[in-house]
């Protein structure tokens, strides 16, 4: 009361601490905050009273009831009293009347009182405060910054229970946001994210590594860097990827990987790169010893001269795309730097390099140990003798668009077979040939390859399970690090479920197979072949057979792969990473143990959801000896 | 662990421009090349001294690189790991000093 008092006598004596405009203006007009203060502190008071209905003599009989009551407590605090004139408890009333009409007038009140800087007061106020919020369309001071504003059906609390304007409303908004965010210890990636790293072989459990996360933050900021500075070769090529990737290998950043003591530069995606961008590299990388483009559709004749007259020391050369290139500057290309070449990869070149190129090829690059030649399409069985003369061949990679004789293919084979170590064939089948199935390709590979590790021998109708036990049996070449077996079925929409006699890679040839090569096989790839039944592929992998070296296993579209089959990968394969099924209907339900990714599956994606959190007993065995912190999740996929 | 005991909890490391960083030796184990350097059986100067100087990072680098080996470590095991932020500036730094750490 006493504080009331001194307050009052404040009040006389003029306005003392902060007061807003609206208290002015009420002053102006006779009506006092504190009056409206008291009146509800009074009707407080009284309602208190009449709850504990012990009379407390609060009503002195004197007047009526309501400024009776205002009255008292007025005289206790005497000095207010004097003050007061008729009108002003006229007006009194009339607030009394507002507040018993609705809680607006209590609002305003309040925010009057608001001001006051007494404790006990405040007290008052705030349990006023909490009794009523303010409705929209009133003014209120904002609890935070004390501005006034007027409320709206959008007012945010405040920390104390009170309103903000919108001003602090929204950034408290911000900061609820930020701390729900925070509070949130995974953010949950799109599901096409999730399926996107699940395909690249990235596992989620655990941080990725340092370097991953450098990389990444580097190609957001790909056109902000000036110079990359000394990088070791292999992040260089992995910053190559990424921009290629993310589509950021244009003519600024590209720059980035041009620097003169280089010998390798590898853009995997040169689509956005001009013709002049082509010749910085040979001007600006003098040593170059491996150029690799992918994309380079603006790689043209000018560009060969200048890499001819400049890069000296040119041995791999590997160009995508390469199509603005003319038959007789391959040619120049050849005789001028033919006799160094070790290594040529050429991929989609529809418009130039026919037989005659290849031709040129095989005459005046004697030394080529590694010869690529993929949808090449103006390339026919012309080249293909020509390629048999290339005596230094160790990796041969060939996949035509024209239909070439099989006797030349085998031919072929019969004179480089003996020094590969790497043997692709895609898609050699000779249409022409009509005396059914035939495994004269898989017979000269038996017999004359004996340094094989890697085999690819896919999209082929023609060779029989036999061809392949045949080739497996008794092979002279060491067990093989990668096979390739892919689509070797017989395709004929008229007869879907194939011919009488099993066509293609079958289960007697599978079994070969892993007799062959399983104590060193990393990779296998036997989708779409039809005719490996279910009974071969649990016995294959059965808990009595381990595949101690196998880390990459494609099964997809093998129909009859269930549950069981995968599950059995899971256990005999102590190595595996990653096993591709699409396709496979009767995987189901299926249980994938941490750090093994199963792709495809379509009915089984709820169950992959979960993957990495299954620790078998089988993994617990040997998974603790390894380094449970390996900073190096990434699978790598064999190429 | 019990054998393990005189080695110490908490490993020095120490950058090029005279910062040390005293980290727990199980996250400054997860960098291939710290932990070789400290295996025990290795004998080596950093494992008798449990400190290892690493003149080619410098103290920014570090500290980054410490904040790294501890979120890596708290993450081990769980799934949706948020990335760590990484400032644009550091980036290259943090990258060659990465390839340098893991000693693969």
């Amino acid at each position: 009361m006493s504080g009331r008092r001194g307050r009052g006598g404040g009040r006389a004596a003029g306005i003392r601490g902060p007061h807003s405009a609206l208290t002015d203006f009420l002053a102006a007009n006779n009506i006092s905050a504190q009056e409206i203060r008291d009146s509800y502190r009074q009707r407080q008071q009284q309602a208190e009273a009449e709850a504990a209905e012990n009379g407390e003599a609060e009503d002195n009989g004197e007047g009526p009831s309501i400024a009776n009551d205002e009255e008292d407590l007025q005289a206790e605090s005497s000095a207010m009293a004097a003050e007061r004139t008729r009108k002003r408890k006229r007006n009194q009333e009339e607030a009394i009347a507002k507040i018993k009409k609705g809680k607006a007038a209590k609002k305003n009140a309040k925010k009057k009182n608001k001001g006051s800087d007494d404790g006990s007061d405040y007290d008052d106020v705030m349990d006023m405060y909490k009794k009523a919020g303010p409705l929209p369309g009133q003014l209120e001071n904002c609890e935070v910054c004390d501005k006034r504003f007027t409320v709206t059906p959008y007012s945010k609390a405040g920390p104390d229970g009170g309103l903000l304007c919108t001003k602090c409303g929204k950034e408290s908004a911000k900061e609820a946001k930020a701390t729900d965010k925070a509070s949130k210890p995974a953010v949950r990636k799109g599901r096409r994210k999730i399926e996107s790293n699940r395909l690249d072989g990235l596992t989620f459990r655990g941080a990725r590594t340092l370097q991953q996360l450098c990389i990444d933050t580097l190609a957001k900021h790909a056109d902000d860097i000036e110079e990359l500075g000394e990088m070791p070769e292999p992040i260089m090529n992995k910053l190559s990827e990424i921009f290629s990737k993310k589509r950021a290998m244009k003519s600024n950043t590209f720059k980035l990987f041009l620097q003169p003591d280089l010998d390798v530069v590898a853009i995997h995606e040169a689509a956005y790169l001009e013709t002049e961008d082509y010749d910085q590299i040979f001007a600006i990388v003098p040593h170059l010893k491996k150029l690799s483009l992918r994309n380079c559709c603006q790689f043209k004749d000018s560009n060969v001269g200048y890499m001819i007259e400049k890069a000296k020391d040119l041995v791999d050369i590997q160009l995508l795309g390469a199509n603005l290139v003319s038959n007789d500057k391959w040619v120049d290309l050849f005789i001028a730097r033919g006799h160094d070449l070790r290594a040529l990869k050429l991929e989609w070149l529809d418009a130039a390099f026919d037989d005659q190129a290849v031709e040129a090829l095989t005459t005046f690059c004697p030394n080529l140990e590694r010869l690529k030649l993929e949808r090449c399409k103006q390339i026919g069985p012309d080249s293909i003798d020509a390629i048999a003369r290339l005596e230094k061949l160790q990796h041969l990679t060939l996949c035509y668009q024209k239909v070439i004789p099989r006797d030349r293919v085998v031919n072929l084979i019969a004179n480089v077979g003996p020094n590969l170590r790497t043997l692709c064939l895609e898609r050699f089948i000779d249409p022409e040939n009509e005396d059914g199935p035939n495994d004269d390709l898989l017979d000269v590979i038996h017999k004359t390859c004996t340094q094989l590790s890697k085999l690819r021998f896919s999209e082929n109708n023609e060779c029989s399970d036999a061809g392949y036990v045949n080739l497996f049996s008794d092979w002279s070449n060491p067990p093989l690090r990668y096979i390739d077996v892919n689509s070797t079925r017989d395709v004929d929409n008229s007869n879907p479920d194939g011919p009488e006699d099993a066509v293609g890679f079958g289960s007697a040839g599978f079994h070969a197979l892993m007799q062959h090569s399983g104590s060193k096989l990393e990779y296998l790839d036997v989708s779409s072949c039809r005719h490996i039944s279910h009974e071969q592929f649990a016995h294959i992998f059965s808990p009595e057979h381990t595949w101690p070296c196998l880390r990459e296993i494609n099964l997809s579209f093998c129909p009859v792969v269930d549950t069981e089959v995968i599950a059995g990968i899971f256990r005999s394969c102590p190595q595996i990473k990653k096993v591709v099924t699409f396709g496979c209907f009767e995987v189901q339900d299926v249980v994938v143990p941490r750090d093994i990714v199963l792709i495809g599956a379509p009915r089984a994606q709820n169950a992959i959801e979960q993957f990495g959190q299954v620790v078998m007993d089988f993994q617990e065995e040997f998974g603790e000896v390894q380094n449970p912190m390996g900073m190096n999740r990434i699978v790598p996929v064999m190429s | 662990m019990a054998a393990d005991r005189k080695v110490t909890d908490y490993v020095t490391l120490v950058s090029n421009d005279g910062y040390e960083f005293k980290i727990l030796r199980s996250a400054a184990c997860i960098a291939g090349t710290i932990k070789k350097a400290l295996d025990p059986t290795s004998g080596f100067r950093e494992m008798e001294q449990n400190r290892v100087e690493l003149p080619t990072i410098n103290g920014v680098t570090l500290e980054k690189v410490c904040e790294y080996l501890y979120y890596n470590q708290k993450h081990a095991e769980s799934k949706d790991v948020p990335d760590m932020e990484i400032q644009p500036e550091l980036c290259l730094e943090l990258l060659i000093a990465a390839d340098y750490l893991d000693g693969e």
